[in-house]
């Protein structure tokens, strides 16, 4: 058995007691510096927020009380204009907050940026690129240096992208990192149109996962002058590629001509016929008519389904498929065709 | 002394009377302007009692021939004096419409004796009453220095009723819903005065009950909130039987085609994509309440 003398387990308990006590006025020395730093940033936040307003929106001068001076009005100003970024669109507004971010905030997240702690540095990151502070480009080239996770490189794409679209590109290339699909769609979203459309030089050295965002975000844009871009794409050797390609036509919904999708009527691919079934939604029945009556008669249900779908969304679209239950003599194509019309007349 | 000549088939004075309240006051409710014309014959003394009487009679046939089927045309109790009035018609409208006619009674030769000058009123509001309004244009028309196939205007009704509209500001966002109070409280909406509310969340706006009022109500909100999100407020509001008064304008950080529908079929006005310029906020909510008046 062991033995343990009094005085002995009197001194443990002594010295967890003091380390417990330690312990406890650590804690509430930090809840209140917590406490004192959310007052601190909602007194500037309620005293200041008409001051910002009437600076940022009724164009009144600026005053040197908007200047944070300590973390807790940081954390303020950084409220107030993610708020205004999220929700106005004003590129007055927009540059008065740039100006001012490169001005006054520029040494708090140079700070931020040499810290021990992730966290820190990766919100000083993302600040960089929401406020547009430019002036911390080299820090963050130098930044890029130092041994960083791969988040912050992320990050950091993100915040070349914005500032220095050459050095993006030239980073993504070279780059060892892989990223997925959608995490290239978010920083390839950023870009300006007139960079992002490089993205499509050189279209196959790129890795599979920029294939694939680069045209996903293509769609995503709109934007007109990617539809040339993207039928060139409809001749890609990889099918994968074909279908995001009419997806991503699809998307924008402007088809000038029907011969470059013709072929894709006879595709070996259920998937790509589906597509080229919804991409004739754009164009006028009487051009697709006959290759739609082509597709509500193929072997995959969605594909008829979709075919069916298109011409009647058109206005003579169901006098059109009631013609073909007439004539037709494929009992699915009929079944499918008749219930594209019931489900329409009940719509109405 | 001349004798009075009344067309027949023509309502009268007294008659109409008692439907000038009426659509006085639905010009207030419904918000759409009515222009009353009254003419009177220029020339009225001269030629015999045959004459005169061939003339009123060609004015009244004329004039009947000439309105639309929602214009309440009638004779006053003199003979002399001819009134329209023109539903859902401002004096702009009514202007061109007199302008037709005179050219086409001064043209023809058939017309050759009528010579006529009219006086319009615009009614914009319910502070008038039909004795006023007679004795006024009568007033007008009775000035021998007014020419003949002039135009005369009272302005004295056409200034419309300054109406208050409840605006609800529903934004999580506190620094967003000031921004969104304040420039509604600087929005100068003619005749109409905002009354501006904010919440931060659906169910503090329904509890406030502030919406159950008669007035007009402008809802600017967005689609995701605590407590009750702004579409299950869509909702609710558009199944209130007196759902119409809602002005309904969506915020939302969804750009897609499919939320956009969903909106507006479940019964928005408007649908704004956030981030979006206040001006153009500003210039909707005018436009909006600018169609509410002709």
């Amino acid at each position: 058995m062991i033995k343990l003398s009094l005085s002995f387990l009197l001194t443990v308990i002594v010295v967890l007691l003091v380390v417990l006590f330690i312990f406890t006025i650590y804690l509430l020395f930090q809840r209140q510096r917590e406490i004192r730093f959310a007052e601190m940033r909602d007194t500037f936040l309620q005293n200041y927020s008409q001051h910002w307003y009437n600076y940022l929106i009724n164009d009144e001068i600026f005053s040197i009380v908007l200047v944070p001076r300590q973390r807790a009005q940081v954390a303020a100003v950084e409220i107030i204009f993610s708020s205004y970024l999220k929700n106005i669109m004003n590129d007055k507004v927009e540059h008065k907050i740039k100006e001012f971010s490169n001005l006054y905030l520029k040494q708090f997240y140079e700070k931020d940026l040499a810290s021990k702690r992730w966290s820190i540095r990766m919100n000083a990151l993302y600040r960089i690129a929401d406020l547009q502070i430019e002036d911390l480009l080299d820090t963050c080239q130098q930044f890029e240096k130092t041994k960083i996770s791969e988040e912050e490189y992320f990050q950091l794409l993100k915040i070349y992208s914005l500032f220095q679209p050459e050095l993006f590109i030239g980073k993504i290339k070279e780059s060892s990192v892989h990223y997925s699909e959608s995490e290239y769609r978010r920083l390839f979203v950023l870009l300006e149109d007139d960079v992002f459309i490089r993205l499509f030089e050189d279209f196959d050295s790129w890795t599979k996962n920029i294939q694939f965002a680069v045209i996903d975000t293509a769609a995503v844009k709109r934007n007109m002058q990617y539809i040339d871009k993207l039928k060139q794409l409809l001749i890609h050797e990889i099918p994968e590629i074909n279908i995001r390609a009419l997806k991503g036509l699809y998307e924008i919904g402007v088809i000038d001509e029907i011969d470059p999708y013709v072929p894709f009527v006879t595709s070996d691919m259920w998937e790509v016929r589906l597509m080229v079934a919804k991409i004739f939604k754009h164009v006028p029945l009487n051009y697709t008519y006959a290759y739609l009556e082509q597709l509500l008669q193929d072997e995959n249900w969605w594909v008829r389904s979709q075919a069916a779908k298109t011409i009647a969304e058109n206005k003579e679209g169901i006098a059109k498929l009631q013609q073909f239950m007439e004539s037709s003599n494929d009992q699915y194509a009929i079944e499918m065709a008749q219930e594209t019309v019931v489900r329409k007349q009940g719509n109405k | 002394m001349n004798k009075l000549i009344i067309a027949e088939d023509l309502m009268q004075e007294h008659e109409v009377k008692g439907y000038f309240e009426i659509l006085r006051e639905s010009v207030i409710r419904s918000r759409l302007t009515m222009t009353a014309v009254f003419f009177k014959l220029a020339n009225s003394s001269q030629g015999t009692d045959i004459e005169r009487h061939h003339v009123n009679h060609q004015i009244s046939a004329f004039l009947k021939s000439k309105i639309r089927k929602t214009d309440l045309l009638f004779q006053l109790a003199d003979g002399v004096h001819w009134g329209i009035f023109f539903l859902q018609s401002s004096e702009v409208e009514v202007k061109a419409f007199l302008k037709r006619i005179f050219a086409i009674l001064k043209q023809e030769r058939e017309f050759r004796q009528i010579a006529l000058k009219a006086s319009i009123t615009e009614i914009r509001n319910n502070s008038v009453n039909f004795e006023t309004l007679l004795e006024k244009n009568k007033q007008k028309l009775a000035n021998s220095e007014q020419p003949t196939w002039s135009i005369e205007q009272i302005t004295d009704y056409s200034e419309q009723p300054t109406e208050q509209v409840k605006v609800s500001i529903i934004e999580q966002n506190a620094i967003f819903r000031k921004v969104l109070e304040t420039t509604l409280n600087h929005l100068d909406i003619p005749h109409f005065t905002l009354d501006v509310a904010t919440y931060e969340d659906g169910y503090s706006f329904l509890q406030s009950d502030s919406y159950k009022t008669g007035h007009m109500h402008l809802v600017v909100m967005n689609d995701i909130l605590p407590r009750k999100n702004g579409l299950e407020i869509l909702h609710i509001l558009r199944e209130m039987p007196n759902e119409k008064k809602f002005i309904i304008y969506m915020m939302s950080e969804r750009n897609s085609e499919g939320a956009t529908l969903n909106a507006y079929e479940g019964g928005v006005d408007e649908y704004i994509v956030k981030p979006f310029n206040l001006r153009l906020l500003e210039a909707k909510i005018k436009r909006t309440f600018a169609r509410f008046w002709l």
